[in-house]
């Protein structure tokens, strides 16, 4: 593993670019070659070092504007994002705007556009339509991070994961370690980002659930995530459990009952929920992982989720670090150099 | 090769042709069958003379050189008036048709207002003869009215105002016992119901075809067999009806599956009045265009007819979410792609015909999940269809039938007119030079609807002159003056 020095304490915008690092956005996984992928990761050390400061502050983003557009309801990602910018010392814009005016009143377009007017440096981007961070991208002259758009992609919680895991386990790796993701696959950012990142770090990956919330995924297993990156795919919870070093749990939605995808969130519960009895199949020292929020008693009960074995607040303290070593490193990128 | 002459006082469009000589060249007519090195001479908008060549004087000559072909015929189009004129006008719509070589297209009744009475269709008409094109604008009427799927539209009064069919095209007509009453009235006038067939249910919100890709972009999947569902569905339909009234028929429209083409076949073969058509975006784009592919469809499978991984094989080259590529019917996998150019080249399909949906951008530059469906697609498709034969996947003749006598069968009497290079009639052609290519450009298109995937790309197969019922409708404004002459001295390759 490379040292990776500390933030820089220079003055305004002085962040130079990091070494390595090309890209100008960070909108999905599937572009971001493994050693780019460890390179977060070793930035990310740093930034841990620095939460452990006494004042978790250093100047590396000073003068710069990082905005977060949320076109979607989301507490933890986006102050998430918020404090990492501020312990950079970036000023932070938290622009939400009601999922009502997504279809009537200004374009999308139109207020990327009023955003960068308004000096936004670095956009940060939730939103409920697969895609949208790309056009964003298009548009905006500065850096984008997609912090989560439709089914898509959610390439910090994904990088956080991963990072959590390479922590918790034994020797620092998750290469040939079974991973287990469990619930809503179909509708999961969550899902289809740690797939680009779990295959590249040479993981067994494992998604589960019922069928009818993992459709698609089989014809994507088929083909593997990329060359040479399979991973496999059931509704055999006992077969994906048995011998797991990690498990995440996903969140189960109501709506996926109206849809009729589910008939109950008991039946889920029943059938697919993460027990005390179901993790006995898995490896003593299994990690318990869970993006959050959780519904405790339907995907995870609640003796799991607050098992010793679950690392789901270090998910949390750890994502703060991954989007610190993010926007540092998008923001030695510019559009002039822009590789990404 | 002579010198290059400018184009004369006689090749304006709209005018009458008064004298055009094109060749050497090879004519394909489709309507005999025929297609070879040759000359053709129009004489004050008739063609005069068909002269096919032999010996000497055809040596030189082949296919891929400069193509003489009857004037192509679109099934399915929508140029937005009366509505949306800033999408497209029946005007810029005729223009972006004859850069095509298209000198027929039928358009689709869902206008704003819809075809559901004749008066529209009288607007409409009015429209075409104002425009100074001689393009020849038909259209359908709705099976429904306002296409809400309950009543049925004013079919018998459409079918005396000259509409050639029936369509809610958007989406099915809702109920199997709508659509049995429409056949069998429609039928009575010997006109089709062209059906757009997307079983409801299985497509709510649907964003992509269901598949790997639609799976990777977390798109929502818009499942093939929503196409079959309908199809079964309509097939058992007019099973029953032709029992009632022989002359109903059915056409279904824009066909992008395996199993639907399939159904097709074989009611085909049970001998059920059914034709169908497919499009060029489906014969030639794959959904993994939505991820950035760029590649045909035919070069998007492997040896087994399976669709490749293009996140596996550096296949993606554009940015994905292009909202260009958005359709519906959606662009599907690689398979079903050259399924319907393998039903397109065995005459399961009977017709290539455009679904040219020009968008605005303020309908198109927007998330991909809220952007419109439809490709500007009239200008491009012999592009399209000319990469498809150079694939060697289908020929040059059974490509341009395809564009020709294929879709005049289906337009019966309603076409108005003969297809078919035949001396006396006239003129109703398109000379295009296959060999020469043409970058797609938004200045290139004459249609408002930029919103084509294929922006930026070079085609095969440069359109030099368009002539509808004897008058220019489109004439390159580079190429004619070498390629063809119009001083009746002939001009070589």
């Amino acid at each position: 593993m490379t040292a990776v020095e500390a933030p820089p304490t220079g003055g305004p915008g002085a962040a130079p670019p990091a070494r390595g690092w090309r890209r100008r956005h960070l909108l999905d996984l599937d572009e971001l070659t493994w050693p780019e992928i460890e390179l977060v990761l070793e930035t990310t050390d740093a930034m841990k070092e620095v939460l452990g400061r006494p004042i978790a502050k250093v100047p590396a983003l000073r003068g710069r504007n990082v905005t977060t557009l949320f076109y979607e309801a989301s507490t933890r990602t986006r102050v998430s994002f918020e404090v990492a910018a501020k312990n950079l010392s970036a000023d932070v814009v938290n622009v939400a705007v009601a999922s009502s005016s997504v279809t009537k009143g200004e374009s999308f377009v139109d207020t990327i556009r009023t955003i960068e007017a308004l000096g936004a440096d670095m956009l940060v981007i939730r939103h409920a339509v697969s895609g949208a961070p790309y056009l964003a991208a298009e548009i905006f002259g500065g850096n984008v991070l997609n912090a989560g758009d439709g089914w898509h992609a959610h390439p910090t919680q994904a990088l956080l994961d991963l990072y959590t895991m390479r922590e918790r386990l034994p020797d620092g790796s998750v290469a040939g370690k079974k991973v287990v993701i469990l619930g809503d696959i179909l509708h999961s950012r969550v899902a289809r980002s740690n797939v680009w990142s779990l295959t590249a770090a040479g993981a067994d990956l494992w998604l589960c659930g019922p069928a009818t919330l993992l459709r698609g995924f089989e014809a994507w297993a088929a083909a593997g995530a990329a060359a040479g990156r399979p991973f496999t795919v059931t509704s055999d919870v006992s077969a994906a459990l048995r011998d797991a070093a990690v498990v995440m749990a996903l969140r189960i939605q109501r709506e996926r009952m109206a849809a009729g995808l589910l008939p109950s969130l008991r039946e889920y519960a029943a059938r697919f929920g993460l027990t005390q009895e179901r993790l006995r199949l898995a490896r003593p020292d299994v990690v318990v992982m869970h993006p959050g929020p959780m519904n405790e008693g339907v995907e995870i009960a609640p003796d799991v989720a607050t098992d010793p074995r679950a690392v789901i607040t270090d998910q949390v303290t750890n994502g703060v670090a991954v989007r610190m070593a993010l926007l540092y490193l998008l923001a030695g990128v510019h559009g002039e150099v822009a590789a990404g | 090769m002579t010198e290059g002459r400018g184009p004369t006082g006689t090749l304006q469009v709209g005018a009458v042709v008064e004298r055009l000589a094109v060749g050497p060249a090879w004519l394909v007519d489709p309507a005999t069958g025929r297609s070879g090195p040759g000359e053709i001479l129009v004489e004050g908008g008739r063609l005069r003379a068909v002269d096919w060549l032999s010996g000497e004087a055809a040596a030189g000559v082949d296919e891929r050189g400069i193509v003489v072909a009857p004037g192509f015929i679109d099934l399915h189009a929508h140029f937005r008036e009366p509505g949306n004129e800033d999408a497209e006008t029946i005007a810029t719509g005729q223009a972006a048709a004859a850069h095509g070589g298209f000198t027929t297209v039928c358009l689709m009744p869902n206008t704003e207002p819809p075809v559901d009475e004749p008066s529209v269709v009288a607007r409409i008409g009015a429209a075409a003869a104002a425009s100074g094109s001689p393009v020849r604008v038909l259209v359908y009427g709705t099976v429904s009215v306002g296409r809400g799927g309950e009543q049925l539209a004013a079919i018998g009064e459409l079918a005396d105002a000259g509409v050639v069919g029936f369509s809610d095209d958007g989406a099915s007509v809702r109920s199997a016992a709508l659509l049995r009453n429409a056949l069998l009235y429609a039928g009575m006038a010997g006109l089709p119901v062209v059906e757009h067939v997307e079983e409801a249910s299985l497509c709510a919100g649907a964003e992509a075809h269901e598949g790997l890709v639609a799976t990777v972009l977390g798109l929502r999947g818009w499942p093939a067999a929503a196409e079959a569902a309908v199809v079964a569905r309509d097939l058992a339909v007019l099973e029953a009806v032709v029992e009632d009234e022989p002359r109903a028929r059915l056409h279904l429209a824009h066909l992008s599956t395996r199993e639907a083409l399939d159904l097709v076949r074989a009611a085909k073969a049970r001998g059920l009045p059914v034709s169908c058509e497919v499009t060029p975006h489906h014969i030639g784009l794959a959904d993994e265009w939505l991820a950035g592919a760029r590649r045909w469809a035919w070069e998007a499978v492997d040896e087994t007819g399976r669709p490749r991984n293009p996140w596996a094989d550096g296949a993606l080259v554009a940015r994905p979410y292009a909202t260009a590529c958005k359709v519906n019917p959606p662009l599907r996998s690689a398979d079903h792609a050259v399924a319907c150019l393998a039903a397109l080249a065995d005459g399961t399909a009977d017709a290539l015909a455009t679904d040219h949906a020009p968008h605005t951008v303020v309908d198109k530059l927007v998330e991909f999940g809220l952007a419109a469906n439809g490709i500007s697609g009239i200008e491009t498709a012999l592009g399209v269809l000319l990469a498809a034969v150079d694939s060697g996947r289908i020929g040059l003749d059974r490509a341009l039938a395809a564009l020709t006598v294929g879709p005049a069968l289906i337009l019966g009497e309603r076409l108005g007119r003969r297809v078919g290079l035949v001396e006396g009639e006239p003129a109703d052609l398109v000379v295009f030079d296959r060999g020469a290519r043409w970058r797609v450009t938004e200045d290139a298109l004459a249609s408002k609807g930029r919103n084509s995937p294929l922006l930026g790309r070079e085609l095969p197969g440069r359109v030099l002159a368009t002539v509808a019922d004897g008058r220019l409708a489109y004439a390159d404004p580079e190429l004619v003056a070498g390629a063809v002459s119009t001083d009746g001295e002939a001009a070589g390759r």
